[in-house]
């Protein structure tokens, strides 16, 4: 048993020379580990009353290592709310109500989180509930086939959107072995042959709903010791699994790949440059330095920007990021044209941008905007204590800890205009980048 | 490390009692971040008739372009470092521009703010680009990409046809291409007044910054612009689908009609309980939810709503400052596969006249109940969202939501729900919008009345068998001449 009580000073409002909130994440937190692998943070933050619970799962769509079984780290996700012996689904939801809740969850690449917010009052029954749930789901076959039929239910809603068809093209074209390949939804095919995966299911439950792939957050109106001894007390029951998934590794890819997608109705095209990255770190600068870059070239006060947006008007929305993954993933440049006429002249401005990375060193002073503007930002956004346990959740799903959020932008801090160079060089190079683009039908 | 900071109170500084300038709602704290909220009693309603989407347009103007000293890219710019901005929603009878700031960056923030509201640019090629936005938002965003958000706002223009109500938002794409800067610097002279504008601050501002707020604010032209009269909209006889053809998977459904209840009326309390009971927005315990996806897999999910919720796909709680003097009982049924569309729809007014005849049991209003007094404090979880319900309060006439909503609830009894039910809730007159692939087939279909008998992939309970039995033979009471089909391409064009 490990315990860590990590005191932080709340120094928002305080200034660096920088001019920039110096703590990322200002919280006091209590990290403890259970004996059976879970892992508890608790944050007290000064929002009254309410309550906010996140369970993240380390698995998500990363974790569907065999062929056919895409998606199914989302079925899961669905699965929990189908009720345990002590909860079935219509006693979990009165409880729920008798709480004021609102619960979700969500699925992603990496994780799976679970998401309960509630008055200070219900946080034993919600903490009960939640425990018994992760222990205890229980579901018969044909609750699991009417599930999987909400599941396509939502994969059609999505379909409605382009963006979600050119992700899945441009995944499906950069990656070759890893499972980042498909997107969090899955296949289609595998979609619609879920009904037929019980047995699959329970197994994917029994490798992975495990207390060593957990991390329970709980921020607001509470007492960490208070907290801490009700998790002890309805979790610490939770069985420690043995398994690990072996991700395979993407090969280093060898040539430019290109994916063009055919959308069936009219709609603005769509152009995405995406080029192999790195892993989350806290440690190398390297997947730090494509965030400031993302600023740097393709943010609303991007030079890029400026022109295509503002100045000439052929782009309508611009912008690039590289997400954070536990395995390396996608730096992405991403724009919408108004005119298909114009996609030639747009890429070359996105090549361009990109390899005056490689070229030009960023100006000092314009590398500290965007560091200044990461940290406000992150700041901006702990506005509740759902918003705060909602921002941990994501980091705890890469480094089980919210410590990793200050090591993250004390790196930003470090990077230098050779860093951003250094970086740019490595990636941006043609043998490692795929383009997708998407275009309607019809007149636009 | 308990603080006093988000422990608020709620002051309503409103001078305009005494005749002078715009009301001030400030909910004071010592959060570092500083909220400003301008909401403007306008909006679409108040368009030009000829000029659809004005409002929205001159808004985004001010909000998304230039002002007289300093280009749009000089703001963003300016705004960058911050990660500050200016936001603006256009709704029907509101207006607003909102932004939070570090209390760091506070005073050049809120100089660029005011600048904005009150010395725009109109610059050529601002317009240009944020007409450009309008259209395709219309076109693209939501003809082309969202079928559900689609299928909603048509059925608000098709409830309020005719009406001041009955055009999206944006306008038409057509109108906004005879839209001129001096239509949008018409509108902001007539309907950005002082009497028109409440102003909201939150967090831990200055002391005296309310006051240089509000004076900032004087400069506007003083006095509102004559109340806009709102005609009753006139509801549909039977039940009125248009069925918006295009090329997509699935079918969707958005059913509504004309309440006369609103936030602050007798009734509101009661219709809110029933709406909570029958489909609470992204909760899985309502009871279309139940019976829809959770007994038969049908789709993803299906809401009530007695108030307008644009967003609701990505949104859990609707934003503040949508405030109407008319709404619509609305029914959102998720995209479902188009074999069971139709008795999906079947299977929604199926539980909606089951509602209608039988109201809350005991235990479920009880249930309902005590879910929204405790959720209620989750729609004011961030100081934005509390100052937003504050100023609408400010509009309905009411005190504190929370306040106002639990102690309505602490008084409300089943009777007054089921009452209420009765009273607004209509069987016999519904508009309807269908977003679906090959609409004749499925126009032939309603209109045929056959039974449209569902096949499981895994046995079924009894009493969902057995309710199917009745379901898949609900009548829907439709005329041919009340039903139109309507191209994607012809929606808000």
């Amino acid at each position: 048993m490990r315990t860590l009580m990590a005191l932080l000073v709340w120094c928002a409002a305080t200034a660096l020379a920088a001019g920039a909130p110096r703590q990322a994440f200002p919280y006091a937190y209590d990290q403890h580990d259970f004996p059976n692998g879970l892992r508890l943070i608790s944050i007290p933050t000064d929002y009254p009353n309410v309550v906010s619970l996140f369970v993240v799962m380390q698995t998500g769509s990363r974790n569907e290592v065999e062929p056919g079984r895409s998606g199914f780290a989302h079925l899961f996700e669905h699965m929990m709310f189908r009720g345990t012996p002590a909860f079935p689904p219509e006693k979990y939801e009165n409880a729920l109500q008798q709480a004021g809740a609102a619960s979700n969850a969500y699925t992603t690449d990496d994780y799976t989180a679970y998401h309960t917010t509630f008055s200070k009052e219900d946080l034993e029954t919600v903490l009960r509930m939640e425990a018994d749930r992760f222990q205890n789901l229980s579901y018969t076959p044909e609750v699991f086939k009417t599930e999987t039929l909400a599941v396509l239910g939502e994969y059609n809603k999505n379909s409605a959107n382009p963006l979600e068809k050119l992700y899945e093209a441009l995944r499906d074209t950069a990656f070759d072995r890893h499972t980042y390949k498909h997107s969090t939804m899955g296949f289609l095919k595998d979609v619609q042959d879920m009904p037929n995966r019980y047995d699959y299911s329970r197994l994917f439950f029994e490798r992975y709903y495990r207390p060593e792939y957990a991390t329970v957050i709980v921020a607001g109106d509470i007492a960490p010791a208070a907290v801490r001894a009700l998790v002890e007390k309805y979790w610490s029951g939770w069985k420690r699994g043995d398994y690990r998934p072996e991700i395979p590794a993407e090969p280093a890819q060898q040539g430019a790949r290109k994916v063009d997608v055919a959308w069936p109705s009219p709609t603005l095209t769509w152009l995405a440059v995406a080029f192999h990255g790195p892993a989350y770190s806290d440690q190398q600068t390297d997947q730090a330095a494509l965030d400031l870059i993302s600023f740097l070239g393709f943010s609303e006060s991007s030079e890029l920007y400026r022109k295509l947006v503002i100045q000439e008007q052929k782009v309508d929305m611009l912008h690039a990021s590289c997400p954070n993954h536990v395995d390396p993933y996608l730096f992405t440049a991403m724009a919408r044209l108004k005119k298909t006429a114009d996609m030639d002249t747009v890429r070359e401005d996105v090549l361009a941008t990109l390899a005056g990375f490689r070229t030009n060193p960023v100006a000092a002073e314009r590398l500290d905007q965007v560091k200044r503007r990461l940290r406000y930002g992150f700041a901006l956004g702990m506005n509740n204590s759902e918003a705060i346990a909602g921002t941990v959740a994501q980091f705890v799903a890469l480094r089980r800890t919210p410590e990793t959020i200050n090591r993250l932008f004390e790196m930003y801090d470090r990077i230098t205009p050779a860093e951003i160079q250094r970086v740019a060089r490595k990636y941006f190079v043609e043998e490692n980048r795929t383009i997708a683009t998407l275009s309607g039908g019809k007149a636009q | 490390m308990k603080t006093a900071w988000m422990a608020m109170l709620v002051t309503l500084s409103c001078s305009a009692a005494a005749g002078a300038g715009p009301k001030v709602v400030e909910l004071p704290g010592k959060s570092p971040l500083v909220t400003i909220r301008l909401v403007f009693l306008t909006g679409a309603a108040y368009d030009p008739a000829d000029k659809p989407g004005v409002a929205a347009l001159t808004a985004a103007m001010l909000a998304r372009g230039g002002t007289r000293s300093m280009s749009y890219k000089q703001i963003v710019d300016a705004l960058f470092p911050m990660a500050a901005q200016v936001s603006e929603q256009t709704d029907k009878e509101m207006t607003v521009f909102s932004g939070t700031s570090h209390i760091d960056n506070l005073e050049a923030y809120y100089k660029i703010f005011r600048e904005m509201l009150l010395d725009p640019g109109w610059r050529k090629e601002d317009f240009e680009r944020l007409r450009d936005d309008a259209v395709n938002y219309l076109r693209v965003t939501l003809r082309g990409n969202n079928d559900e958000e689609l299928g909603k706002e048509a059925l608000y223009n098709q409830i309020y046809a005719g009406h001041p109500y009955g055009h999206e938002n944006h306008g038409t794409a057509s109108a906004l291409g005879k839209t001129t800067i001096a239509d949008l610097q018409a509108f902001y002279r007539a309907q950005f007044t002082q009497g028109n504008l409440i102003i909201g601050l939150a967090g831990g501002y200055p002391e005296g910054f309310p006051d240089r707020v509000k004076a900032d604010f004087a400069k506007l032209p003083a006095g509102p612009p004559a109340a806009l009269r709102l005609p009753e909209p006139q509801p549909a006889r039977g039940i009125r689908i248009t069925m918006i053809e295009k090329d997509t998977r699935s079918v969707a459904y958005s059913i509504g009609f004309p309440i006369d209840v609103k936030r602050g009326d007798p009734d509101y309390p009661a219709l809110l309980a029933a709406q909570c009971y029958f489909g609470q927005h992204r909760v899985s315990g309502g009871r279309l939810f139940e019976r829809m996806r959770q007994a038969r897999g049908l789709n993803y999910g299906d809401y009530a709503y007695i108030e307008y919720f644009p967003r609701g796909m990505m949104r859990f709680e609707p934003d503040p400052n949508l405030a109407r003097r008319r709404q619509i009982f609305q029914i959102w049924i998720r995209p479902v596969e188009p074999p069971t569309a139709q008795f999906a729809l079947r299977l929604a007014l199926f539980e909606f006249d089951k509602l209608v005849k039988d109201g809350l049991s005991e235990e479920a209003f009880e249930r309902t109940r005590t879910y929204l007094t405790k959720y209620v404090n989750l729609l004011t979880k961030t100081a934005d969202a509390k100052l937003g319900y504050a100023i609408d309060s400010q509009y309905y006439g009411i005190g504190d939501y929370n306040g106002y909503l639990k102690s309505s609830l602490a008084k409300l009894t089943r009777e007054d729900v089921n009452r209420a039910i009765r009273k607004h809730l209509v069987t016999d007159g519904m508009d309807i919008v269908v977003v679906a692939k090959n609409c004749a087939a499925l126009k032939s279909k309603l209109l045929s009345g056959e039974p449209s008998p569902m096949t499981y992939n895994s046995p079924k309970p009894p009493e969902v068998l057995n309710e199917d039995k009745i379901v898949e033979r609900w009548t829907i009471d439709l005329k041919p001449e009340a039903v139109r089909i309507a191209p994607v391409e012809t929606v808000f064009e």
